[in-house]
């Protein structure tokens, strides 16, 4: 194996710096605001499917029920191709990339915080309405702090999830780090090189989100499910 | 007299009449040469890998109409893999004995270098650099370079009107080198294919998409909203790919390409995959008797920049 | 060329034709290999053996870990080798197919480690104490049980994976995606490429493959768990 390493010529990876430091950015970029969007979309509809609000609750469930049982990669060509011209969008393909992995993330995250918000222990909620407190305090209050704990494993999941999907995204010209690899091996021929490169840079993302979910989870997991 | 005279007007209209034939046939010169040639070149040895496996196994491109396309039965069509089908009747009498992998701009070489295939027939165009990486064989195609825009789109004088401006192009291509390396103010796409790029265009996604003129003329034909501006540029001609130090299957690809060159092969087939009109613009990007390509190995055509 | 009025038919005729029987194969292969790798693999976890467990752990993670889209890509360009004089590479469709499996079979290693650590001390002793030794003891009890806790999460792997052999659209196997973006291109090229019908159709055959699928995942958890 020492030969083959010695063989292989890794100085390109010096010279096409900036495109790589490029390409892992704008994966980072999309991946954060597909994460936020994600986290929004999740407590908000995830409320709404939990405290059965009218209509919201069977819009969101449909919502749910296409995005998670179609694949995120048809759905980045329905909305690149056929949403977005159709809109008259004419931008790069910034916006199709973090509104994509928003849209998909959501469905998922909804159905996250859904199971959160319904865990929580019936008691709670009808002391808070005990003590007078509105529902939309409730939820403020005691539900969300207490459900979004409970749904915090399931939630990050996701989050890495949405990370890793960023990946898809070469297929609409987003320049993120899948992207810039595939464009790198096709002018240097590297290619065996070059995608070790960024499965490395992947794995060592990845894995410390893992590492600070559990992080999180020892810190922030309610008593009793320790 | 008057017999004499009689005689004399026959014979010249008899002689305006052999003038007519002989003329309206094809120029004299490549005819004869034609005639002159047996119907199949004196074609060295196949290498033993593909004589045994009895099949070219050819890399093309699957979505570049009309060098390498397919039909709605999942056919491949093209320029490109009408030579494929003629290097396949040479090699082992019948056309169908190719398989095609489908290969894009970014994918080729390394599908050729992975022995995927044994040679790519690719609309690839030659550079100094890619040959530092394969071999190229003689050119069979000679493209240029054209720029794809919408109708209202006005495109004066290219070095000051790419500033800034967002151009697309496939991953890889001559064009994506061209423009990172002479117009750095211009922002480039990337795209995943030709036809991406048209509709990056259509939906106002890109300034311009830059390719090939021969896709490039049949999407404007076909489009009433979009147009090839004037400008040519990276006239440089297109070679099948080979793995260096293949040296038996280059000397087939060789003579098979100049055997179809010298038999005015190519002329026919470009007139089976372009519509009778465009006829006349791709006559000289074809290789016939008369018209020989040449790579242009003084120059690297990527660094070469306009003013 | 002009737009066939009947353009529908000839293409939803070949996306089904070419593209539907590469996704269904795909994810066949993926889900077989997956699930029998990923048994093995979870309930050899279990073993108290540091070093195998250190291994499956690292293969686990780093399957998981990576977008599917890298492994199948890496798997792709470096699957060829050159042995005697023999060369052998795997096509597109094997690499993602091999790409999928890695993943899918973290994925189930995961599930059984999970599922096999669930089930209670008391089935392992009493099987002990019946004299079966550590293999008996898996195979004629423990796995079994687990298998039954493995279903709903195990018909939940069978939709995602078909959901991700579109991945393989990016290698140009000709399934579901490539076979509909192709014709896509070659309408967009012709006029109209008519985007919402072409894609939205795709959309509508993975929903009804995977909708009834996700269903029974949910029924069969409240059923058997």
């Amino acid at each position: 194996m020492d030969i083959v390493f010695a063989a292989f010529d890794w100085s390109f990876i010096w010279e096409n710096r900036a495109e790589i430091w490029s390409g892992l950015k704008n994966t980072l970029r999309a991946a954060a605001i597909g994460i936020a969007g994600s986290f929004l979309i999740g407590v908000v509809l995830g409320a709404a499917r939990a405290h059965r609000i009218p209509v919201v609750s069977q819009l969101a469930a449909i919502y749910v029920e296409l995005i998670r049982n179609t694949p995120i990669l048809v759905q980045i060509f329905f909305l690149y191709f056929g949403i977005l011209p159709w809109l008259g969008y004419t931008g790069t393909p910034f916006l199709a990339a973090w509104l994509s992995i928003t849209i998909w993330g959501g469905a998922f995250n909804t159905e996250n915080f859904r199971a959160g918000f319904e865990a929580v222990p019936r008691q709670f909620r009808e002391a808070a309405y005990a003590l007078g407190f509105t529902p939309l305090k409730t939820f403020l209050n005691v539900t969300l702090p207490i459900g979004g704990r409970i749904a915090l494993p399931s939630t990050i999941n996701t989050y890495i999830s949405v990370l890793k999907n960023t990946s898809l995204l070469l297929v609409i010209g987003y320049a993120e780090l899948t992207s810039v690899a595939n464009h790198i091996q096709s002018v240097t021929f590297r290619t065996f090189e070059m995608f070790a490169v960024i499965a490395v840079v992947y794995l060592a993302l990845v894995w410390t989100l893992s590492a600070l979910v559990r992080l999180l989870e020892a810190r922030l997991a309610l008593p009793e499910s320790r | 007299m008057k017999r004499l005279g009689f005689v004399t007007v026959l014979i010249a209209l008899l002689a305006v009449g052999v003038a007519v034939t002989l003329g309206t046939a094809a120029p004299s010169r490549e005819g004869a040469q034609e005639a002159r040639l047996p119907a199949k070149p004196k074609l060295p040895a196949l290498p033993a890998e593909i004589r045994n496996r009895g099949r070219w196994e050819i890399g093309v491109k699957c979505d570049t109409p009309p060098f390498g396309y397919q039909d709605t039965d999942g056919n491949h069509r093209g320029y490109d893999v009408e030579v494929a089908k003629q290097f396949a009747r040479w090699a082992f009498g019948n056309a169908n004995r190719v398989d095609y992998t489908c290969t894009t701009t970014a994918s080729r070489i390394p599908t050729l270098l992975s022995k995927r295939v044994d040679i790519i027939i690719s609309t690839i165009t030659w550079t100094a650099e890619r040959e530092q990486q394969i071999d190229f064989s003689l050119p069979y195609y000679g493209a240029v370079g054209r720029l794809l825009v919408l109708n209202q789109t006005n495109v004066g004088q290219l070095t000051s009107w790419m500033r800034g401006k967002r151009i697309a192009s496939t991953s890889g291509s001559i064009y994506d080198r061209w423009i990172r390396n002479c117009f750095r103010d211009t922002q480039f796409q990337v795209i995943s294919s030709p036809g991406a790029g048209v509709l990056a265009v259509k939906n106002r996604q890109v300034d311009a998409f830059m390719y090939d003129d021969a896709f490039l003329v049949g999407v404007a034909a076909n489009d009433p909203g979009t147009k090839m501006t004037a400008h040519r540029f990276l006239n440089v001609p297109w070679g099948i790919g080979i793995r260096k130090g293949e040296r038996p299957l280059k000397r087939w690809v060789d003579t098979a390409i100049a055997g179809m060159a010298n038999r005015n092969m190519f002329w026919p087939i470009m007139r089976r995959t372009v519509p009778r009109r465009f006829y006349s613009t791709f006559r000289a990007n074809v290789p016939s008797p008369t018209n020989k390509l040449r790579y242009p190995r003084a120059t690297t055509p990527e660094n070469n920049c306009p003013r | 060329m002009q737009q066939d009025p009947d353009w529908f038919r000839n293409v939803a005729e070949y996306i089904l034709r070419e593209g539907l029987p590469t996704t269904l194969k795909l994810a066949a292969v993926a889900v077989i290999v997956s699930t029998v790798v990923g048994m093995v693999l979870g309930t050899l976890i279990t073993i108290p053996f540091r070093p195998l467990r250190a291994l499956i752990r690292l293969y686990i993670e780093v399957w998981r870990g990576l977008p599917i889209l890298v492994t199948v890509l890496f798997i792709y360009w470096t699957a060829t080798a050159e042995v005697g004089g023999f060369r052998f590479e795997l096509s597109a469709f094997w690499s993602a197919a091999v790409g999928l499996s890695l993943w899918g079979s973290a994925q189930v290693a995961e599930a059984t480690r999970g599922a096999v650590q669930s089930i209670p001390r008391e089935q392992h002793e009493a099987a002990s104490a019946l004299g079966f030794g550590w293999v008996g003891r898996h195979t004629f009890v423990i796995v079994p049980q687990a298998v039954r806790r493995l279903i709903p999460p195990m018909v939940g792997l069978l939709v995602n994976i078909i959901q991700n052999t579109t991945i393989a659209y990016v290698i140009g196997v000709s399934e579901l995606l490539e076979t509909a973006n192709r014709q896509f291109e070659n309408l967009t090229l012709a006029g109209d490429g008519h985007p919402f019908v072409i894609f939205g159709f795709v959309l509508a055959l993975f929903f009804l493959i995977s909708f009834p699928l996700t269903r029974l995942a949910a029924y069969l958890e409240r059923r058997l768990v």
